[in-house]
Protein backbone atom coordinates (compact mmCIF):
# COMPACT_ATOMS: atom_id res chain seq x y z
CA UNK A 1 0.00 0.00 0.00
CA UNK A 2 2.82 2.72 1.15
CA UNK A 3 4.48 1.98 -2.06
CA UNK A 4 1.51 3.37 -4.09
CA UNK A 5 1.29 6.73 -2.06
CA UNK A 6 2.68 8.56 -4.32
CA UNK A 7 0.60 7.61 -7.24
CA UNK A 8 -2.59 8.97 -5.48
CA UNK A 9 -0.96 12.66 -5.52
CA UNK A 10 0.85 12.95 -8.97
CA UNK A 11 -1.19 10.92 -10.85
CA UNK A 12 -4.51 13.34 -10.81
CA UNK A 13 -2.45 16.04 -12.71
CA UNK A 14 -1.12 13.57 -14.86
CA UNK A 15 -4.42 11.87 -16.14
CA UNK A 16 -5.68 15.47 -16.55
CA UNK A 17 -2.42 16.37 -18.60
CA UNK A 18 -2.86 13.58 -20.81
CA UNK A 19 -6.36 13.65 -21.69
CA UNK A 20 -6.54 17.57 -22.52
CA UNK A 21 -2.77 17.21 -24.06
CA UNK A 22 -1.20 13.76 -25.26
CA UNK A 23 -4.33 12.54 -27.05
CA UNK A 24 -4.47 15.94 -28.55
CA UNK A 25 -0.85 16.41 -30.02
CA UNK A 26 -1.35 12.13 -30.72
CA UNK A 27 -4.30 13.40 -33.36
CA UNK A 28 -2.62 16.06 -34.66
CA UNK A 29 0.26 14.04 -35.42
CA UNK A 30 -2.44 11.45 -37.42
CA UNK A 31 -3.51 14.81 -38.64
CA UNK A 32 -0.32 15.55 -40.38
CA UNK A 33 0.19 12.03 -42.03
CA UNK A 34 -3.61 12.74 -43.76
CA UNK A 35 -4.91 15.51 -45.68
CA UNK A 36 -7.63 16.98 -43.41
CA UNK A 37 -9.03 20.54 -44.62
CA UNK A 38 -12.00 22.08 -43.08
CA UNK A 39 -13.91 22.06 -45.99
CA UNK A 40 -14.00 18.93 -47.36
CA UNK A 41 -13.66 16.60 -43.82
CA UNK A 42 -16.74 15.09 -44.49
CA UNK A 43 -15.72 13.16 -47.45
CA UNK A 44 -12.83 10.98 -45.09
CA UNK A 45 -9.42 11.67 -44.36
CA UNK A 46 -7.14 9.96 -47.42
CA UNK A 47 -3.44 9.01 -46.02
CA UNK A 48 -1.27 10.78 -47.86
CA UNK A 49 2.26 9.60 -45.83
CA UNK A 50 4.67 12.39 -45.56
CA UNK A 51 3.10 14.37 -48.13
CA UNK A 52 2.35 17.26 -46.03
CA UNK A 53 5.95 17.13 -44.91
CA UNK A 54 7.62 17.47 -48.30
CA UNK A 55 5.40 20.40 -49.16
CA UNK A 56 6.19 22.37 -46.49
CA UNK A 57 10.00 22.06 -46.94
CA UNK A 58 9.19 22.99 -50.51
CA UNK A 59 7.16 25.96 -48.84
CA UNK A 60 9.68 28.93 -49.37
CA UNK A 61 7.05 30.88 -47.11
CA UNK A 62 7.74 28.45 -44.19
CA UNK A 63 11.62 28.51 -44.57
CA UNK A 64 11.17 32.09 -44.38
CA UNK A 65 9.33 31.73 -41.04
CA UNK A 66 11.97 29.35 -39.39
CA UNK A 67 14.28 32.15 -41.12
CA UNK A 68 12.61 34.47 -39.53
CA UNK A 69 11.84 33.04 -36.20
CA UNK A 70 15.53 32.44 -35.65
CA UNK A 71 16.92 36.15 -36.30
CA UNK A 72 14.13 37.07 -33.32
CA UNK A 73 15.28 34.59 -31.19
CA UNK A 74 19.04 35.51 -31.39
CA UNK A 75 18.27 39.20 -31.39
CA UNK A 76 16.06 39.25 -28.83
CA UNK A 77 17.73 37.26 -26.19
CA UNK A 78 21.15 38.84 -26.98
CA UNK A 79 19.67 41.98 -26.50
CA UNK A 80 17.74 41.12 -23.12
CA UNK A 81 20.52 39.08 -21.63
CA UNK A 82 22.83 42.09 -22.25
CA UNK A 83 20.36 44.63 -20.69
CA UNK A 84 19.26 42.06 -18.09
CA UNK A 85 22.48 41.79 -16.74
CA UNK A 86 23.55 45.29 -16.55
CA UNK A 87 20.29 45.67 -14.64
CA UNK A 88 20.69 43.07 -12.48
CA UNK A 89 24.13 44.19 -11.57
CA UNK A 90 22.99 48.32 -10.69
CA UNK A 91 19.92 46.33 -8.62
CA UNK A 92 22.52 44.23 -6.81
CA UNK A 93 23.93 46.96 -4.66
CA UNK A 94 22.08 47.95 -1.77
CA UNK A 95 19.69 51.00 -2.92
CA UNK A 96 17.44 53.06 -1.11
CA UNK A 97 13.71 51.82 -2.20
CA UNK A 98 14.88 48.23 -3.64
CA UNK A 99 11.36 46.78 -3.29
CA UNK A 100 9.30 49.60 -5.38
CA UNK A 101 12.23 49.37 -7.63
CA UNK A 102 12.13 45.87 -8.53
CA UNK A 103 8.24 45.87 -8.03
CA UNK A 104 7.69 48.80 -10.86
CA UNK A 105 10.92 46.68 -13.12
CA UNK A 106 8.47 44.05 -12.94
CA UNK A 107 5.66 45.08 -14.56
CA UNK A 108 6.58 45.13 -17.97
CA UNK A 109 6.51 41.36 -18.29
CA UNK A 110 3.07 40.75 -16.26
CA UNK A 111 1.38 42.69 -18.89
CA UNK A 112 -1.29 41.69 -21.27
CA UNK A 113 0.38 40.89 -24.54
CA UNK A 114 -2.26 42.22 -25.75
CA UNK A 115 -2.12 45.65 -24.81
CA UNK A 116 1.63 45.79 -25.14
CA UNK A 117 1.25 44.99 -28.95
CA UNK A 118 -1.51 47.38 -29.48
CA UNK A 119 0.43 50.39 -27.14
CA UNK A 120 3.67 49.99 -28.65
CA UNK A 121 2.08 50.03 -32.40
CA UNK A 122 0.09 53.73 -31.16
CA UNK A 123 3.55 54.56 -30.11
CA UNK A 124 5.22 53.37 -33.05
CA UNK A 125 2.57 55.12 -35.55
CA UNK A 126 4.41 56.94 -38.43
CA UNK A 127 2.00 60.27 -38.00
CA UNK A 128 1.07 60.41 -34.48
CA UNK A 129 3.27 57.99 -32.32
CA UNK A 130 5.27 59.33 -29.62
CA UNK A 131 8.55 57.43 -31.03
CA UNK A 132 8.74 59.65 -34.01
CA UNK A 133 7.76 62.59 -32.14
CA UNK A 134 11.06 62.01 -29.75
CA UNK A 135 12.97 61.56 -32.68
CA UNK A 136 12.28 64.83 -34.77
CA UNK A 137 12.12 66.67 -31.42
CA UNK A 138 16.28 65.68 -31.45
CA UNK A 139 16.43 66.13 -35.24
CA UNK A 140 16.48 63.04 -36.78
CA UNK A 141 13.94 61.92 -39.35
CA UNK A 142 10.66 60.50 -38.35
CA UNK A 143 10.93 56.60 -39.81
CA UNK A 144 8.18 54.19 -40.73
CA UNK A 145 8.74 51.93 -38.16
CA UNK A 146 6.32 48.98 -38.74
CA UNK A 147 5.54 49.67 -42.49
CA UNK A 148 9.16 49.27 -44.01
CA UNK A 149 10.27 45.59 -43.99
CA UNK A 150 13.98 46.92 -42.90
CA UNK A 151 12.35 48.21 -39.53
CA UNK A 152 9.61 45.97 -38.76
CA UNK A 153 11.76 43.40 -37.21
CA UNK A 154 13.62 45.82 -35.30
CA UNK A 155 10.41 47.14 -33.91
CA UNK A 156 9.26 43.90 -32.88
CA UNK A 157 12.82 42.87 -31.20
CA UNK A 158 12.77 46.08 -29.68
CA UNK A 159 9.24 45.67 -28.08
CA UNK A 160 10.00 42.20 -26.95
CA UNK A 161 13.20 43.73 -24.90
CA UNK A 162 10.82 46.05 -23.18
CA UNK A 163 8.17 43.12 -22.24
CA UNK A 164 11.39 40.51 -20.60
CA UNK A 165 14.54 42.25 -20.05
CA UNK A 166 13.59 42.45 -16.54
CA UNK A 167 12.41 38.81 -16.35
CA UNK A 168 16.35 38.05 -17.12
CA UNK A 169 17.82 40.98 -15.23
CA UNK A 170 14.97 39.30 -11.70
CA UNK A 171 16.12 36.19 -12.38
CA UNK A 172 20.15 37.12 -12.85
CA UNK A 173 19.38 39.18 -9.43
CA UNK A 174 18.38 36.51 -7.66
CA UNK A 175 21.23 34.38 -8.88
CA UNK A 176 23.46 37.28 -7.99
CA UNK A 177 22.31 37.84 -4.74
CA UNK A 178 22.93 33.63 -4.05
CA UNK A 179 26.61 34.11 -4.64
CA UNK A 180 29.09 33.52 -1.91
CA UNK A 181 31.59 36.27 -0.74
CA UNK A 182 34.70 34.80 -0.05
CA UNK A 183 36.14 34.41 -3.85
CA UNK A 184 35.53 38.30 -4.15
CA UNK A 185 37.26 39.10 -0.90
CA UNK A 186 40.10 37.00 -2.44
CA UNK A 187 39.63 38.14 -5.75
CA UNK A 188 39.46 41.99 -3.81
CA UNK A 189 43.22 41.22 -1.73
CA UNK A 190 45.28 39.71 -5.22
CA UNK A 191 43.84 42.97 -6.97
CA UNK A 192 41.57 41.80 -9.70
CA UNK A 193 40.00 44.54 -11.54
CA UNK A 194 36.02 44.96 -11.40
CA UNK A 195 36.08 43.34 -15.06
CA UNK A 196 37.76 40.71 -14.09
CA UNK A 197 36.01 39.78 -11.07
CA UNK A 198 32.66 39.80 -13.65
CA UNK A 199 34.62 37.47 -15.99
CA UNK A 200 36.17 34.81 -13.90
CA UNK A 201 34.18 34.96 -11.01
CA UNK A 202 30.53 35.86 -10.98
CA UNK A 203 29.85 34.72 -15.23
CA UNK A 204 31.15 31.30 -13.93
CA UNK A 205 29.10 31.29 -10.62
CA UNK A 206 26.25 31.98 -11.98
CA UNK A 207 26.42 29.62 -15.22
CA UNK A 208 23.33 27.54 -13.60
CA UNK A 209 21.22 30.72 -13.57
CA UNK A 210 22.31 32.01 -16.81
CA UNK A 211 21.51 28.95 -18.56
CA UNK A 212 18.23 28.00 -16.90
CA UNK A 213 16.97 31.85 -17.71
CA UNK A 214 18.42 31.14 -21.96
CA UNK A 215 16.23 27.98 -21.58
CA UNK A 216 13.11 30.04 -20.81
CA UNK A 217 14.07 32.85 -22.85
CA UNK A 218 14.42 30.96 -25.82
CA UNK A 219 10.59 28.70 -25.00
CA UNK A 220 9.38 32.39 -24.92
CA UNK A 221 10.32 33.76 -28.04
CA UNK A 222 10.30 31.07 -30.13
CA UNK A 223 6.79 30.91 -29.59
CA UNK A 224 5.85 34.48 -30.07
CA UNK A 225 2.64 35.46 -31.35
CA UNK A 226 0.89 37.84 -29.23
CA UNK A 227 3.15 40.96 -29.95
CA UNK A 228 4.18 39.98 -33.70
CA UNK A 229 -0.05 39.47 -34.61
CA UNK A 230 -0.97 42.93 -33.30
CA UNK A 231 2.25 45.19 -34.01
CA UNK A 232 2.44 43.60 -37.90
CA UNK A 233 0.71 40.94 -38.09
CA UNK A 234 3.50 39.45 -39.74
CA UNK A 235 3.87 42.13 -42.34
CA UNK A 236 4.77 43.89 -43.95
CA UNK A 237 5.81 41.21 -47.06
CA UNK A 238 5.96 38.85 -43.91
CA UNK A 239 9.31 40.56 -42.62
CA UNK A 240 7.75 39.73 -39.32
CA UNK A 241 6.04 36.26 -40.29
CA UNK A 242 7.53 33.76 -37.18
CA UNK A 243 6.49 30.37 -37.50
CA UNK A 244 3.75 30.56 -34.95
CA UNK A 245 2.11 33.37 -37.79
CA UNK A 246 2.70 30.97 -40.54
CA UNK A 247 0.71 27.66 -38.82
CA UNK A 248 -1.82 30.38 -37.86
CA UNK A 249 -2.20 31.72 -40.98
CA UNK A 250 -2.37 28.02 -43.05
CA UNK A 251 -4.25 26.41 -39.82
CA UNK A 252 -7.41 29.39 -39.22
CA UNK A 253 -7.10 31.46 -42.15
CA UNK A 254 -6.83 28.52 -44.87
CA UNK A 255 -7.79 26.01 -42.52
CA UNK A 256 -5.60 23.76 -43.87
CA UNK A 257 -5.07 22.07 -40.27
CA UNK A 258 -3.16 19.04 -42.13
CA UNK A 259 -0.45 21.17 -43.17
CA UNK A 260 -0.98 23.56 -39.96
CA UNK A 261 -0.34 19.98 -37.94
CA UNK A 262 3.20 19.19 -39.93
CA UNK A 263 4.31 22.59 -39.18
CA UNK A 264 3.56 22.39 -35.60
CA UNK A 265 5.12 19.41 -35.74
CA UNK A 266 8.30 20.77 -37.48
CA UNK A 267 8.02 23.43 -34.92
CA UNK A 268 8.22 21.16 -31.97
CA UNK A 269 10.87 18.80 -32.99
CA UNK A 270 13.48 21.94 -33.55
CA UNK A 271 12.18 23.15 -29.62
CA UNK A 272 12.43 19.98 -28.10
CA UNK A 273 16.03 19.31 -29.36
CA UNK A 274 17.24 22.94 -28.88
CA UNK A 275 15.53 22.84 -25.07
CA UNK A 276 17.07 18.90 -24.68
CA UNK A 277 20.73 20.75 -25.59
CA UNK A 278 19.96 23.46 -22.98
CA UNK A 279 18.44 20.93 -20.22
CA UNK A 280 21.50 18.87 -20.62
CA UNK A 281 24.14 21.78 -20.09
CA UNK A 282 22.02 22.91 -17.18
CA UNK A 283 22.22 19.47 -15.72
CA UNK A 284 25.56 19.02 -15.86
CA UNK A 285 28.28 20.65 -13.69
CA UNK A 286 30.70 22.81 -15.15
CA UNK B 1 41.57 59.41 0.53
CA UNK B 2 39.47 62.44 -0.79
CA UNK B 3 39.50 61.13 -4.54
CA UNK B 4 38.37 57.87 -3.40
CA UNK B 5 35.36 59.13 -1.77
CA UNK B 6 34.30 61.41 -4.60
CA UNK B 7 34.70 58.51 -7.19
CA UNK B 8 32.48 56.42 -4.73
CA UNK B 9 29.94 59.18 -4.73
CA UNK B 10 30.00 59.41 -8.09
CA UNK B 11 29.18 55.84 -8.86
CA UNK B 12 26.14 56.19 -6.34
CA UNK B 13 25.02 58.69 -8.09
CA UNK B 14 25.51 57.03 -11.56
CA UNK B 15 23.57 53.61 -10.08
CA UNK B 16 20.81 55.22 -9.02
CA UNK B 17 20.70 57.33 -12.66
CA UNK B 18 20.59 54.60 -14.65
CA UNK B 19 18.23 52.49 -12.20
CA UNK B 20 15.67 55.47 -12.28
CA UNK B 21 15.93 55.52 -16.30
CA UNK B 22 15.39 51.52 -16.05
CA UNK B 23 12.06 52.51 -14.50
CA UNK B 24 10.82 55.09 -15.87
CA UNK B 25 11.35 52.90 -19.35
CA UNK B 26 9.40 50.63 -17.87
CA UNK B 27 6.61 52.18 -16.74
CA UNK B 28 6.26 54.82 -19.15
CA UNK B 29 4.61 52.94 -22.14
CA UNK B 30 1.67 51.75 -19.36
CA UNK B 31 1.27 55.30 -18.49
CA UNK B 32 1.13 56.97 -21.47
CA UNK B 33 -1.60 54.45 -22.52
CA UNK B 34 -3.65 55.16 -19.05
CA UNK B 35 -3.09 59.22 -19.93
CA UNK B 36 -4.61 57.76 -23.60
CA UNK B 37 -7.40 56.34 -21.88
CA UNK B 38 -8.37 59.85 -20.46
CA UNK B 39 -8.03 62.29 -23.35
CA UNK B 40 -10.32 63.70 -25.15
CA UNK B 41 -10.70 62.45 -28.43
CA UNK B 42 -9.50 65.20 -30.18
CA UNK B 43 -6.33 65.62 -28.18
CA UNK B 44 -5.18 61.92 -28.70
CA UNK B 45 -3.23 62.65 -32.10
CA UNK B 46 -2.22 65.36 -31.22
CA UNK B 47 1.68 66.34 -32.18
CA UNK B 48 3.16 67.61 -30.21
CA UNK B 49 1.40 65.37 -27.22
CA UNK B 50 -0.90 67.67 -24.93
CA UNK B 51 0.12 66.43 -21.54
CA UNK B 52 -2.17 68.49 -19.59
CA UNK B 53 -5.98 68.38 -20.17
CA UNK B 54 -9.72 67.97 -18.82
CA UNK B 55 -9.36 64.07 -18.14
CA UNK B 56 -12.41 62.73 -19.46
CA UNK B 57 -14.23 59.23 -18.86
CA UNK B 58 -15.83 60.04 -22.97
CA UNK B 59 -13.64 56.08 -23.67
CA UNK B 60 -14.82 54.51 -21.06
CA UNK B 61 -18.11 55.47 -21.49
CA UNK B 62 -18.10 54.19 -25.34
CA UNK B 63 -16.46 50.64 -24.19
CA UNK B 64 -19.40 49.79 -21.68
CA UNK B 65 -22.12 50.97 -24.13
CA UNK B 66 -24.20 48.24 -25.40
CA UNK B 67 -23.20 46.12 -22.60
CA UNK B 68 -21.32 43.45 -24.02
CA UNK B 69 -18.53 44.73 -22.40
CA UNK B 70 -19.47 43.34 -19.08
CA UNK B 71 -20.17 40.33 -20.47
CA UNK B 72 -16.72 39.47 -21.75
CA UNK B 73 -15.22 40.53 -18.53
CA UNK B 74 -17.57 38.50 -16.55
CA UNK B 75 -16.03 35.69 -19.15
CA UNK B 76 -12.48 37.14 -18.53
CA UNK B 77 -13.18 36.43 -14.78
CA UNK B 78 -15.35 32.93 -14.61
CA UNK B 79 -12.17 31.57 -17.03
CA UNK B 80 -9.25 32.46 -15.78
CA UNK B 81 -10.67 31.80 -12.12
CA UNK B 82 -11.92 28.58 -13.12
CA UNK B 83 -8.62 27.33 -14.32
CA UNK B 84 -6.72 28.73 -11.40
CA UNK B 85 -9.10 26.89 -9.01
CA UNK B 86 -8.68 23.86 -10.64
CA UNK B 87 -5.07 23.85 -11.38
CA UNK B 88 -3.95 25.08 -7.82
CA UNK B 89 -6.04 21.95 -6.43
CA UNK B 90 -3.98 19.56 -8.77
CA UNK B 91 -0.41 21.31 -8.54
CA UNK B 92 -1.03 20.98 -4.71
CA UNK B 93 -1.08 17.45 -4.65
CA UNK B 94 1.40 16.82 -7.24
CA UNK B 95 4.20 19.65 -5.61
CA UNK B 96 3.59 17.63 -2.46
CA UNK B 97 3.70 14.59 -4.29
CA UNK B 98 7.64 15.91 -6.20
CA UNK B 99 8.77 17.83 -2.63
CA UNK B 100 8.12 14.55 -0.65
CA UNK B 101 8.61 10.96 -2.46
CA UNK B 102 11.46 9.46 -3.87
CA UNK B 103 11.40 6.81 -5.95
CA UNK B 104 12.85 5.85 -9.04
CA UNK B 105 12.11 7.99 -12.34
CA UNK B 106 10.73 10.94 -10.00
CA UNK B 107 13.31 13.75 -12.10
CA UNK B 108 11.84 12.44 -15.39
CA UNK B 109 8.55 12.93 -14.02
CA UNK B 110 8.93 16.18 -12.64
CA UNK B 111 10.95 17.44 -16.07
CA UNK B 112 7.58 15.49 -17.94
CA UNK B 113 5.26 17.59 -16.02
CA UNK B 114 7.11 20.92 -17.49
CA UNK B 115 7.21 19.36 -21.18
CA UNK B 116 3.50 20.91 -21.94
CA UNK B 117 4.49 24.34 -20.69
CA UNK B 118 7.63 24.34 -23.45
CA UNK B 119 5.13 23.32 -26.15
CA UNK B 120 4.43 26.48 -28.49
CA UNK B 121 0.71 27.05 -28.03
CA UNK B 122 0.10 27.41 -31.78
CA UNK B 123 0.62 23.65 -31.89
CA UNK B 124 -1.66 22.66 -28.99
CA UNK B 125 -4.35 24.82 -30.62
CA UNK B 126 -4.72 23.18 -33.46
CA UNK B 127 -5.53 19.65 -32.38
CA UNK B 128 -7.70 21.16 -29.84
CA UNK B 129 -9.56 23.26 -32.25
CA UNK B 130 -10.56 19.92 -33.99
CA UNK B 131 -11.52 18.19 -30.89
CA UNK B 132 -13.64 20.89 -29.47
CA UNK B 133 -15.54 21.54 -33.08
CA UNK B 134 -16.38 18.06 -32.94
CA UNK B 135 -17.37 18.25 -29.37
CA UNK B 136 -19.45 21.55 -30.41
CA UNK B 137 -17.79 23.18 -27.28
CA UNK B 138 -16.36 26.12 -29.88
CA UNK B 139 -17.56 29.41 -28.25
CA UNK B 140 -17.87 28.01 -25.24
CA UNK B 141 -16.14 29.35 -21.43
CA UNK B 142 -15.69 25.05 -21.32
CA UNK B 143 -13.01 25.49 -24.20
CA UNK B 144 -11.01 28.04 -23.17
CA UNK B 145 -10.55 26.72 -19.53
CA UNK B 146 -9.88 23.34 -20.69
CA UNK B 147 -7.06 24.82 -23.49
CA UNK B 148 -5.47 27.10 -20.17
CA UNK B 149 -5.50 24.22 -17.90
CA UNK B 150 -2.57 22.98 -20.45
CA UNK B 151 -0.62 25.19 -19.24
CA UNK B 152 -1.54 26.65 -15.77
CA UNK B 153 -1.68 22.74 -14.76
CA UNK B 154 2.38 22.75 -15.05
CA UNK B 155 2.86 26.30 -14.20
CA UNK B 156 1.38 25.22 -10.94
CA UNK B 157 3.28 22.09 -9.96
CA UNK B 158 6.41 23.82 -10.77
CA UNK B 159 5.82 26.75 -8.46
CA UNK B 160 4.23 24.39 -5.86
CA UNK B 161 7.22 21.57 -5.59
CA UNK B 162 9.56 24.54 -4.94
CA UNK B 163 7.24 25.80 -2.20
CA UNK B 164 6.44 22.41 -0.63
CA UNK B 165 10.34 21.73 -0.90
CA UNK B 166 11.31 24.72 1.59
CA UNK B 167 9.21 23.32 4.37
CA UNK B 168 11.06 20.94 6.97
CA UNK B 169 10.01 17.49 6.73
CA UNK B 170 10.53 17.29 10.43
CA UNK B 171 7.54 18.69 10.95
CA UNK B 172 5.20 16.55 9.42
CA UNK B 173 7.06 13.98 11.03
CA UNK B 174 6.60 14.83 14.29
CA UNK B 175 2.72 15.27 13.62
CA UNK B 176 2.50 11.50 12.03
CA UNK B 177 4.39 10.50 15.25
CA UNK B 178 1.17 11.70 17.02
CA UNK B 179 -1.40 9.97 14.94
CA UNK B 180 -2.15 12.29 12.00
CA UNK B 181 -2.00 10.52 8.56
CA UNK B 182 -0.24 11.86 5.60
CA UNK B 183 -2.88 13.89 4.08
CA UNK B 184 -4.17 15.75 7.17
CA UNK B 185 -0.08 16.33 7.90
CA UNK B 186 -0.39 17.79 4.52
CA UNK B 187 -3.27 20.12 4.82
CA UNK B 188 -3.12 20.98 8.60
CA UNK B 189 1.02 21.65 8.88
CA UNK B 190 2.35 21.92 5.22
CA UNK B 191 -0.33 24.08 3.70
CA UNK B 192 -0.89 26.72 6.49
CA UNK B 193 2.91 27.10 5.88
CA UNK B 194 3.14 27.61 2.26
CA UNK B 195 0.23 29.76 1.91
CA UNK B 196 1.93 33.00 0.55
CA UNK B 197 3.53 30.51 -1.98
CA UNK B 198 -0.31 29.36 -2.91
CA UNK B 199 -1.45 32.29 -3.12
CA UNK B 200 1.53 33.69 -5.54
CA UNK B 201 0.85 30.28 -7.71
CA UNK B 202 -3.16 31.65 -8.04
CA UNK B 203 -1.92 35.49 -8.65
CA UNK B 204 0.54 34.28 -11.43
CA UNK B 205 -2.02 31.40 -12.36
CA UNK B 206 -4.91 34.05 -12.96
CA UNK B 207 -2.56 36.79 -14.79
CA UNK B 208 -1.43 34.14 -17.37
CA UNK B 209 -5.22 33.15 -17.70
CA UNK B 210 -6.36 36.62 -17.84
CA UNK B 211 -3.54 37.68 -20.04
CA UNK B 212 -3.97 34.79 -22.82
CA UNK B 213 -5.11 35.68 -26.67
CA UNK B 214 -4.13 33.16 -28.81
CA UNK B 215 -6.32 30.31 -27.97
CA UNK B 216 -8.99 32.83 -27.14
CA UNK B 217 -8.87 34.18 -30.64
CA UNK B 218 -9.13 31.20 -32.17
CA UNK B 219 -11.73 29.33 -29.91
CA UNK B 220 -14.09 32.70 -29.01
CA UNK B 221 -16.47 33.88 -30.93
CA UNK B 222 -19.54 36.29 -29.78
CA UNK B 223 -20.31 34.19 -26.63
CA UNK B 224 -17.19 33.05 -24.76
CA UNK B 225 -14.93 35.82 -26.03
CA UNK B 226 -12.54 37.39 -23.06
CA UNK B 227 -11.05 40.88 -23.07
CA UNK B 228 -8.07 40.26 -24.68
CA UNK B 229 -10.33 39.95 -27.45
CA UNK B 230 -12.67 42.31 -27.08
CA UNK B 231 -9.71 45.01 -26.98
CA UNK B 232 -8.71 43.61 -30.65
CA UNK B 233 -12.63 44.09 -32.09
CA UNK B 234 -11.78 48.22 -31.40
CA UNK B 235 -9.78 47.77 -34.81
CA UNK B 236 -12.06 47.81 -37.21
CA UNK B 237 -11.90 47.73 -40.72
CA UNK B 238 -12.60 51.20 -41.17
CA UNK B 239 -10.15 52.90 -38.32
CA UNK B 240 -8.25 52.09 -35.36
CA UNK B 241 -10.59 53.47 -32.32
CA UNK B 242 -7.26 53.90 -30.05
CA UNK B 243 -9.67 56.07 -27.43
CA UNK B 244 -11.35 52.87 -26.47
CA UNK B 245 -7.92 50.26 -27.05
CA UNK B 246 -6.30 52.55 -24.46
CA UNK B 247 -9.85 52.57 -21.80
CA UNK B 248 -9.92 48.86 -22.18
CA UNK B 249 -6.70 48.46 -22.17
CA UNK B 250 -6.46 50.25 -18.90
CA UNK B 251 -9.04 48.60 -18.04
CA UNK B 252 -7.92 44.42 -18.18
CA UNK B 253 -3.85 45.95 -17.05
CA UNK B 254 -5.54 47.66 -13.97
CA UNK B 255 -6.32 44.04 -11.86
CA UNK B 256 -2.30 42.59 -13.35
CA UNK B 257 -0.86 45.57 -12.54
CA UNK B 258 -2.33 45.37 -8.87
CA UNK B 259 -2.34 41.56 -8.23
CA UNK B 260 1.72 41.90 -9.83
CA UNK B 261 2.16 44.61 -6.96
CA UNK B 262 1.02 42.82 -4.34
CA UNK B 263 2.69 39.22 -5.12
CA UNK B 264 5.74 40.80 -6.28
CA UNK B 265 8.36 39.27 -3.83
CA UNK B 266 6.67 35.52 -3.79
CA UNK B 267 6.79 35.91 -8.10
CA UNK B 268 9.96 36.56 -8.00
CA UNK B 269 10.77 33.98 -5.35
CA UNK B 270 8.48 31.52 -7.10
CA UNK B 271 10.03 32.23 -10.23
CA UNK B 272 13.50 32.37 -9.42
CA UNK B 273 13.89 29.05 -7.61
CA UNK B 274 14.33 27.04 -10.01
CA UNK B 275 17.04 29.34 -11.82
CA UNK B 276 19.25 28.99 -8.39
CA UNK B 277 18.25 24.98 -7.45
CA UNK B 278 18.46 23.70 -11.25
Amino acid sequence: MRRYEPVFYIAPAFIVLAIILFYPLGYSLYLSFHNWTLRDFRQGVPFVGLKQYINLFSNPEFLNAIRITFIFVIAAIVLEFILGMALALLLNHDLKGKGIIRSFILLPMMCTNVVVGLTWRLLLNYDYGLVNYLLSVVGLPRLEWLSKPALAMPAVIMVDVWNTTSFVALLLLAGLQALPDEPYEAARIDGASWWQQFRYLTLPLLRQTILVALLWRFIDTFRIFDVVYLLTAGGPARATETVSIYVYRYGFQSFNLSFASAASYIMILIMLVIAAVLARLIGRQD
Amino acid sequence: MNIYRVTKVINQVLIYVFVILAVILSLFPIVYLLITSFKPPELTFAIPPVWFFEPTLKNYYEVFAGGKFVKYFLNSLIVALGTTLVALLLGIFAGYGFARFRFRGVQTLRLAALVPQMLPPITIIVPLYVLFNSLNLIDTRWALLISYLTFIIPLSIWMMTGFFMDVPEELEESAMIDGCTRLGALFRISLPIVTPGLAATAILGFIYAWNEFLYAVILTGRDARTLPVTITSFMTNKAILWGRIAASGSLVLVPVLIFALLAQRYLVRGLSRGAIKG
